[in-house]
């Protein structure tokens, strides 16, 4: 197996200074600069973070889907690294989602979690999301690793699309997905601004991340160093 | 009962501050963890 090449480029420093710009720019018009909507008031302003993270949470999902099938076609273990990444992130994001939706559904639905069906199958992929970590955490050998966090997260990324259409096939409190086409034009920049924010801080965590899981890669799969006393042994 | 919401500023606060609070923490684990990673390859 190809003990794997790690960049040492600065990219990901320049997309998260970015992501933090666009983030720091949307943020102060979301907050300070649009109007409050018409029923949720100031509460809606939420939108402006909990939208995005939702987005780029549906991306890292796909992109750790990608990932796994990519590694169980080519046997790359880059593959595997950016699988790490994707899975990392994507547990970070999908906590979040359901931290600032919980946020948003006290004022508005006047409790803070229900077991609807947008909000269950968001919570069953956050949960199988952090199984596939502690699955890796466990498992020493890289190879069967690989293979099983590989599968696993194609089975885990089935319900995807059932997060994303659950609103439409079932009576949900939750509202229809949010899109630029649904919301008023007054809300777009934020909205688009916050994205981008979100989606330029993501691509660098998993660029960062996938770096650090081939990096312990690096160690795992390196020839364990020749003791002077062993060689002298062979030798004689 | 009007059906709008009335005020809220706290809920906003909350949602905007955990959000940057995770990124916060999350990005400086991450360098931490790559220039450990670094030193010991």
């Amino acid at each position: 197996m190809d003990i794997p090449k790690v960049s040492t480029s600065k990219t990901p420093y320049v997309i998260l200074a970015l992501g933090v710009l666009c983030l720091l720019i949307g943020s102060y018009i979301g907050l300070a600069v649009a109007p409050a909507e018409r029923f949720m008031g100031d509460v809606q302003r939420i939108m402006y973070v909990h939208v995005p993270t939702a987005w780029n949470w549906m991306l890292a999902v796909l992109f750790s889907l990608w990932c796994a099938i990519a590694f169980l076609f080519r046997g790359d273990m880059k593959w595997d690294t950016r699988l790490e990444a994707g899975v990392e992130v994507g547990t970070l994001l999908a906590f979040l989602l359901c931290c600032q939706g919980a946020i948003w559904a006290k004022p508005t639905w006047g409790v803070w979690w229900d077991w609807d069906p947008r909000l269950t199958t968001t919570a069953v992929l956050l949960f199988a999301f952090l199984g596939i970590l502690a699955l890796r955490k466990f498992v020493e050998d890289p190879v069967k690793r690989a293979i099983w966090s590989s599968v696993a997260t194609i089975i885990a990324a089935i319900d995807l699309p059932i997060v994303y259409m659950s609103v439409k096939w079932w009576n949900s409190l939750h509202q229809q997905q949010s899109t630029p086409s649904t919301v008023s034009s007054q809300f777009h920049l934020p909205l688009r601004l916050n994205a981008f924010g979100v989606l330029f801080l993501m691509t660098a965590f998993i660029m960062i991340r996938s770096r650090i899981a081939a990096y312990r890669l690096r160690q795992e799969l390196a020839e364990p160093p020749v003791r002077i006393g062993e060689e002298a042994g062979e030798l004689a | 009962m009007t059906g709008v919401v009335v005020g809220g500023w706290e809920y906003v606060i909350a949602a905007y501050s955990i959000t940057a609070l995770a990124f916060v923490i999350y990005g400086v684990s991450l360098v931490t963890r790559l220039r450990e990673s670094q030193n010991h390859d």
